[in-house]
């Protein structure tokens, strides 16, 4: 009984996580912001989700299962945030109007200068 | 030979999980599998390197002890960013910082990027050409000085103890 309500509150929490990660992705101004939302966010609601399935049913398989993909979520979201970051900035999708440093263009202009006349 | 049983060991743990049933039936049979799924991939699992039991298992505590830190930081960013995202009117001074790291090993790297990115209002986007600086955006980046040097206290210092 305990576990049902604990499953359920957990299962909230993720999905008011989750419903974060698509307000941010809608309202933050360029793709790299847009990226923190989903990944830190998105990860923790999809955990929250899945540690719901596993207080649900226990150490079944389903259980078992639902914590394996929520550990396989934690290890690989951040990859694929690095992927889509360094393909945006090397694709030449430009920080938002806010942003104040970047060092990352500065050494990618500093390493192949010719780039910057095509 | 003793890099395979260890990875094999990993493995089989990784097969019951996937498979749903923990049980020594399954253990078994992952283990009976896994040097097939190695042999292929060696150039992964740095067969070069010296490997003793002694020293993974004397890792072990300061592992439990940063997959500890990560988790509580892993919430303190998720607060952090809801914050934003919740503001009325979002006021944010992004930008991409240059953070020199003391980690050398791919490993060391791979578990430090990673960590990056799911703590408060940093990701990670590249690394430099000779593995000694970190790209970093962070979501306020006012204080590129404060930043590297939180990183550096607060997280390598874990993953150090933990990975190399």
């Amino acid at each position: 009984m305990v576990l049902e309500i604990l499953s359920n509150v957990v299962l909230v929490i993720g999905l008011f996580f989750v419903f974060l990660a698509m307000l941010g992705l809608a309202r933050l101004p360029d793709v790299y912001n847009r990226l923190h939302t989903t990944t830190k966010i998105g990860t923790l609601g999809a955990f929250g989700v899945m540690f719901s399935i596993l207080l649900k049913v226990g150490f079944s398989p389903i259980g078992v299962k639902a914590l394996t993909v929520a550990i396989f979520i934690l290890v690989t979201a951040p990859v694929a945030a690095h992927m889509i970051g360094r393909a945006a900035h090397r694709h030449g999708v430009g920080l938002c109007k806010e942003s104040v440093i970047d060092e990352y263009g500065r050494a990618c202009s500093a390493a192949c200068p010719e780039k910057e006349d095509e | 030979m003793k890099r395979y049983i260890a990875y094999s060991a990993i493995l089989g743990v990784v097969w019951c999980f996937v498979h749903g049933t923990v049980s020594i039936n399954n253990f078994v049979l992952g283990v009976i599998i896994a040097p097939f799924i190695i042999r292929p991939f060696k150039s992964l699992f740095r067969f070069d390197t010296e490997f003793s039991f002694g020293n993974a298992i004397k890792k072990i505590p300061a592992q439990v002890k940063y997959m500890y830190v990560l988790f509580k930081e892993i919430i303190k960013a998720n607060i952090v960013v809801a914050k934003i995202v919740l503001q009325p009117k979002i006021n944010i001074k992004p930008g991409i910082v240059a953070i020199p790291i003391r980690t050398k090993t791919d490993l060391g790297i791979t578990a430090i990027a990673n960590t990056i990115t799911l703590t408060p209002g940093t990701l990670t986007i590249d690394i430099s050409e000779d593995r000694s600086v970190l790209y970093v955006h962070a979501i306020d980046a006012t204080d590129p000085e404060g930043l590297a040097r939180s990183i550096r206290d607060d997280l390598e210092k874990y993953v150090l103890e933990a990975f190399e």
